[in-house]
């Protein structure tokens, strides 16, 4: 692990889980998703990222402080997840960093989730999900499950470190991507991301009560959102726009 | 393809000033951090995106839990549009777990330039899952012919 980052562990970490990866993107998909898992399993915090690569920023909970990277979990799932958008220079690192640190605790699959904008997300009568893979039998685990999958294109974020690294490391992957407004909070999106987590996991949780507060969501994560936008705009996230040139 | 009309030297400096006007604008509000609500005007700023395509500027807002029937969009000179909408109901800094500050809000409202110049009075609204869509027909004063 890289020595300004440190993983300070709360509690005993399980071996043999499946560890998640819930971080500020498109639609935050990944944090309105990861939240929802949080409350609905009942995770609690197990460990947490102290590493001065981070903004100077804690986030007060029950009046008092945490980092903004956290990981929950209970005896089968590892969940990582940041309260505020991760700055591109310090991306590499922090993913890194987690990777190892579930590589060393035993991790049997990481998953991303998190979001896949369209235009006209408002008319969109159905949210597909789609997926990407860390390794050809991921790739057909996820195709077995009937979970489309992206063949061809750019990803930027979080998430796009997360599957070459595991897939560097020979670590099981993959990214699930709901579709998602771009700008805007999108709890609609996130039960779709959570929907296809269970389809690939059979970690099912109640989406009913994220739709029905999606409204207070979308109020509440407007500076997250914000915030979001601005990193997502330094790191060139409109890349993922881009038809690539393929080199064979 | 022609001139469609000769612009005066006025038109030109008016043009001029207005889009440094608007490269200031968004050159400040980089730079100013402020909070996303106004609690003495009760006020929260919704999230929006402007959009320009060949033909049109597509603006959306986010406005969750807002009354379709309260939403009022004012353009404000050649370039602005103020948005402003009543919420389904009050809500409270507490209802965010925010107890260091203290106020309730119960309407959305912004302001916004719209980046090329359009047609205001052509304006085209649609308000879908709370997203409320302003539709813009660009303006085109003049082309440059091809020699």
């Amino acid at each position: 692990m890289s020595e300004e980052i440190k993983i300070i562990e709360k509690k005993e970490i399980p071996s043999d889980a499946i560890m998640l990866f819930g971080f500020p993107d498109v639609g935050l998909v990944g944090v309105i998703a990861a939240s929802h898992l949080v409350e609905q399993l009942n995770l609690v915090e197990v460990a947490y990222i102290d590493s001065k690569l981070l903004q100077p920023l804690i986030v007060l909970h029950e009046g008092l402080p945490h980092s903004s990277i956290r990981i929950f979990g209970n005896h089968n799932i590892l969940l990582a997840v940041s309260e505020t958008p991760i700055s591109a220079s310090a991306i590499y690192q922090i993913m890194d960093a987690l990777i190892d640190w579930g590589k060393n605790k035993k991790a049997k699959m990481m998953i991303s989730l998190s979001g896949i904008p369209i235009e006209d997300r408002q008319d969109a009568k159905e949210l597909k999900v789609f997926a990407a893979a860390s390794s050809p039998e991921m790739l057909k685990k996820v195709q077995d499950k009937g979970i489309e999958t992206l063949m061809e294109g750019y990803m930027v974020g979080p998430q796009a470190i997360m599957l070459l690294r595991c897939a560097q490391i020979g670590l099981p992957a993959i990214t699930l991507l709901a579709q998602c407004f771009l700008n805007y909070p999108d709890p609609e999106a996130a039960a779709e991301v959570l929907k296809g987590l269970a389809t690939m996991t059979g970690v099912k949780v109640d989406t009913a009560k994220l739709l029905e507060k999606g409204e207070e969501i979308r109020l509440k994560a407007r500076d997250v959102m914000k915030r979001t936008q601005q990193e997502m705009s330094s790191m060139k996230k409109s890349q993922e726009y881009d038809i690539p040139v393929y080199v064979s | 393809m022609s001139t469609k009309r000769k612009r005066s030297i006025m038109d030109i400096l008016d043009d001029y000033f207005e889009e440094l006007e608007e490269k200031f604008e968004r050159w400040r509000e980089t730079l100013i951090e402020r909070p996303s609500w106004n609690q003495k005007a009760c006020e929260m700023e919704p999230l929006r995106y402007v959009r320009v395509t060949p033909t049109e500027v597509i603006v959306t807002v986010d406005l969750p839990l807002t009354k379709e029937n309260s939403i009022q969009v004012k353009p404000v000179g050649r370039s602005t549009i103020e948005i402003l909408a009543s919420m389904k109901r009050k809500v409270r800094f507490s209802d965010f777990g925010i107890t260091h500050h203290k106020g309730e809000f119960q309407k959305l409202h912004c302001q916004l330039r719209v980046p090329v110049p359009v047609y205001m009075d052509k304006m085209g609204l649609r308000f879908k899952k709370g997203i409320l869509e302003i539709r813009l027909p660009r303006k085109h004063q003049y082309t440059i012919p091809i020699e």
